[in-house]
């Protein structure tokens, strides 16, 4: 195994793999950037360089996870990302899923039946979804970023401790399991139990799409199940050690 | 993806000091538990474990005691053994690891192993459905508990569980919704049957 370091070139990691062009957006890159490496470009935008490094790596190579030196990161970096990550899936994959999945089905309107429990499967998977990101947009991520700026900044301990008295992240810690498996179901439903009938081509690019969003999102997951959540516990407790 | 399967890591090494540093490294792996042995022997106190099981090891020490660990351990999972190496610049294949290597790596190669646990694991021989996995089914997809399955079939709910379990293996549907559709698609129950409006 090779790990992508400061000195790739960000085309050769890119024609490496194409999956991480989204990953590359959300750290801050658009498409054209010639044959920088991932340091010049890095410098340029002012982005943290192992961030960034750390990031596509963990993206690329499912096995490697090096849980230490990524909890090195401040969680205002970590929390940046996620809700990048947030806003990619709301903006862009979910409506094109939504778009790929009403071609996939229009294409074959004799299935009314099997059509309308497709759709209100993956209706409920989406809505499950967004609940989830938006609470964690709404509650969790400014519990973290507050407790953050309580360790910070002292003046501010007093107004936290009465907003959170009995601080910790645990109450807002919420399973990604059951999305997981509602995705993995719905690819399987497709890929074994559809009837043969369907427009392959429509199936294959719909499929593509939760491919992609399956990857992406666990991805997601592991970095708030393993970073976000352990660096929380370890800030919750250099507080109380502060009482 | 892992069939709710554990993965374990037993390192075994005389020293303590290697034994802290690699279980510090393979923290960052995605092993749920690692137990660490001075000698192969010492897995006597540990029948109990589960799962699928990845033994670290040198060579001499899987040579000695690799037997009596798959005794003692032979209700368990997949069993793997991975070489590891002590010495600096010891030639070593590919497909075992040294000390000397950079931590990334070793967790790497440790996470290929345990991934690949996933894989060895599903029996996909036999997906077709026994009666009474059927008759679970159909209570399933009506919203009855796993209790409820059990006093109408007239067995405990660790059957149930267990029926359900087979269920999921066998047709890769986890959630109970999904279930509900497999049945609906496998003509099993017809829509009909169920309040699609609080199911799916
Ligand atoms: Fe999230
Ligand atoms: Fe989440």
């Amino acid at each position: 195994m090779e790990l992508f370091n400061e000195n790739s070139k960000l085309a050769s990691v890119i024609h490496k793999d194409h999956s991480l062009l989204p990953v590359i957006n959300r750290l801050g890159i658009k498409l054209g950037f010639g044959d920088q490496t991932i340091r010049n470009i890095c410098e340029e935008k002012d982005i943290d360089i192992n961030f960034f490094v750390e990031i596509i790596n963990v993206f690329h190579y499912e096995a490697y996870f090096p849980e230490k030196r990524l909890l090195d990161f401040s969680v205002s970096m970590v929390i940046e990302y996620l809700i990048k990550t947030h806003q990619y899936y709301v903006n862009y994959l979910i409506p094109e899923n939504d778009r790929l999945i009403e071609l996939f089905l229009l294409a074959n309107p004799e299935e009314s039946n099997e059509n309308e429990l497709v759709r209100k499967f993956y209706a409920n998977f989406k809505e499950e979804f967004v609940i989830h990101i938006s609470y964690e947009e709404r509650e969790m991520f400014p519990y973290v970023l507050e407790l953050n700026e309580a360790i910070k900044n002292p003046s501010f301990r007093e107004q936290f401790r009465q907003k959170h008295p009995g601080f910790s992240i645990s109450g807002f810690e919420k399973e990604h399991s059951n999305m997981d498996d509602k995705l993995d179901d719905l690819k399987n439903i497709i890929i074994k139990y559809l009837p043969p009938n369907y427009d392959q081509n429509r199936g294959n690019a719909f499929l593509n799409n939760l491919f992609m969003f399956e990857k992406d999102m666990k991805n997601h997951s592991r970095i708030e199940d393993h970073i976000l959540i352990p660096k929380v516990k370890q800030l919750e407790k250099v507080l109380l050690n502060h009482e | 993806m892992n069939n709710g399967q554990t993965k374990s890591i037993v390192l075994i090494c005389k020293s303590d000091v290697i034994l802290t540093g690699l279980t510090e490294v393979l923290k960052g792996s995605l092993a749920d538990e690692i137990i660490q042995l001075h000698r192969g022997d010492e897995i006597i106190d540990y029948p109990e474990m589960t799962g699928n099981i990845l033994v670290i090891a040198t060579t001499e020490e899987i040579e000695k005691s690799g037997g009596f660990i798959r005794q003692i351990l032979s209700d368990t999972g997949t069993i793997q053994f991975l070489n590891i190496y002590l010495e600096a610049n010891s030639p070593h294949p590919n497909s075992s690891v040294n000390i000397f290597d950079s931590p990334a790596l070793i967790c790497y190669k440790v996470n290929e192993i345990l991934n690949s646990f996933a894989v060895i694991q599903p029996r996909d021989t036999d997906t077709e459905l026994t009666k009474r996995e059927i008759e679970v089914l159909k209570l399933l997809t009506k919203g009855y508990s796993n209790k409820e399955i059990a006093d109408q079939l007239f067995v405990s709910t660790h059957t149930v569980i267990s029926h359900r379990k087979n269920i999921s293996e066998k047709t890769g549907i986890k959630s109970a919704s999904g279930m509900t559709m497999y049945a609906i698609l496998k003509k099993i129950i017809d829509v009909s049957e169920i309040d699609t409006a609080d199911l799916i």
